[in-house]
C-alpha cells in the first residue's frame, strides 16, 4: 500500500446519481421545487422506498435536504444505500473516464469494493 | 508491479480509498481525481511504501560518498 484516504461523499454528478437510482430500482431524479415538511427546496428529487418526502440534492454544492423525522417518516438505511450506490457509480465513472479497468465485489459486511487497475504500465 | 486503487464504500456511504503498488508520491496523483470526484478528504494515512523511493535515493547517495 502507499496511502489510505477516507472521503466524505458529496453528491454532485447527475449521471452517477441517475445510475445509482437505476441500480436500486428507484425512479430517476427529477429537477424541481418540492415541499418538505418544514421547507421548500429546489434540486434533484429522489423518492426513496417508504419515505413520506423525497430526498432533494443540490448538485451545484453537493448538499442534500430531507425530512424523515429521525427515521419515523423513512428509514435512514434507505438513504445510506443511495449514498453507497452513488459513490460506487461515481468512482466507476471517473475511473473509466481515466482509462482504467474497474471490477466490483460485494463484501460480507455490506460494503462494496471496487478494484481499479491503473492504466499506463508498471510502477 | 501492478498499480491498483481500491475503493471500499461502506453500507453508510463512507468511502475509503487505498493505493497499492505505488512508490513515492505517485500514489497521491493517481488517486487525486477519484478523490475529488467523490467528495472531500476526511483523513490521509501514509504507508511505508510512500517513503520507499526517498529511502532508496538516500542509500544510493551514501554509497557513493
Amino acid at each position: 500500500m502507499s496511502h489510505i484516504v477516507r472521503i466524505e461523499t458529496h453528491v454532485r454528478d447527475l449521471q452517477a446519481l441517475t445510475a445509482a437510482c437505476s441500480r436500486l430500482q428507484l425512479r430517476v431524479p427529477t429537477l424541481g421545487t418540492v415541499k418538505l415538511f418544514s421547507s421548500e427546496v429546489t434540486g434533484y428529487s429522489v423518492q426513496l422506498n417508504g419515505w413520506n418526502y423525497p430526498v432533494v440534492f443540490d448538485l451545484t454544492v453537493g448538499r442534500v435536504a430531507y425530512d424523515n423525522f429521525g427515521g419515523r417518516w423513512g428509514e435512514e438505511t434507505q438513504f445510506q444505500r443511495l449514498l453507497q450506490a452513488y459513490a460506487v457509480e461515481k468512482a466507476k465513472l471517473e475511473a473509466r473516464k481515466q482509462g482504467h479497468t474497474v471490477s466490483e465485489q460485494p463484501l460480507s459486511d455490506g460494503a462494496i469494493k471496487l478494484t481499479i487497475q491503473v492504466a499506463g504500465g508498471v510502477a | 508491479m501492478t498499480r491498483i486503487i481500491e475503493v471500499i464504500v461502506s453500507p453508510t456511504g463512507e468511502t475509503k480509498l487505498e493505493t497499492k503498488g505505488f512508490t513515492g508520491n505517485s500514489c497521491r496523483e493517481a488517486s487525486r481525481l477519484i478523490e475529488q470526484a467523490l467528495g472531500t478528504r476526511a483523513s490521509e494515512q501514509l504507508t511505508p511504501e510512500f517513503y520507499q523511493q526517498q529511502t532508496s535515493q538516500q542509500a544510493a547517495q551514501e554509497g557513493q560518498s
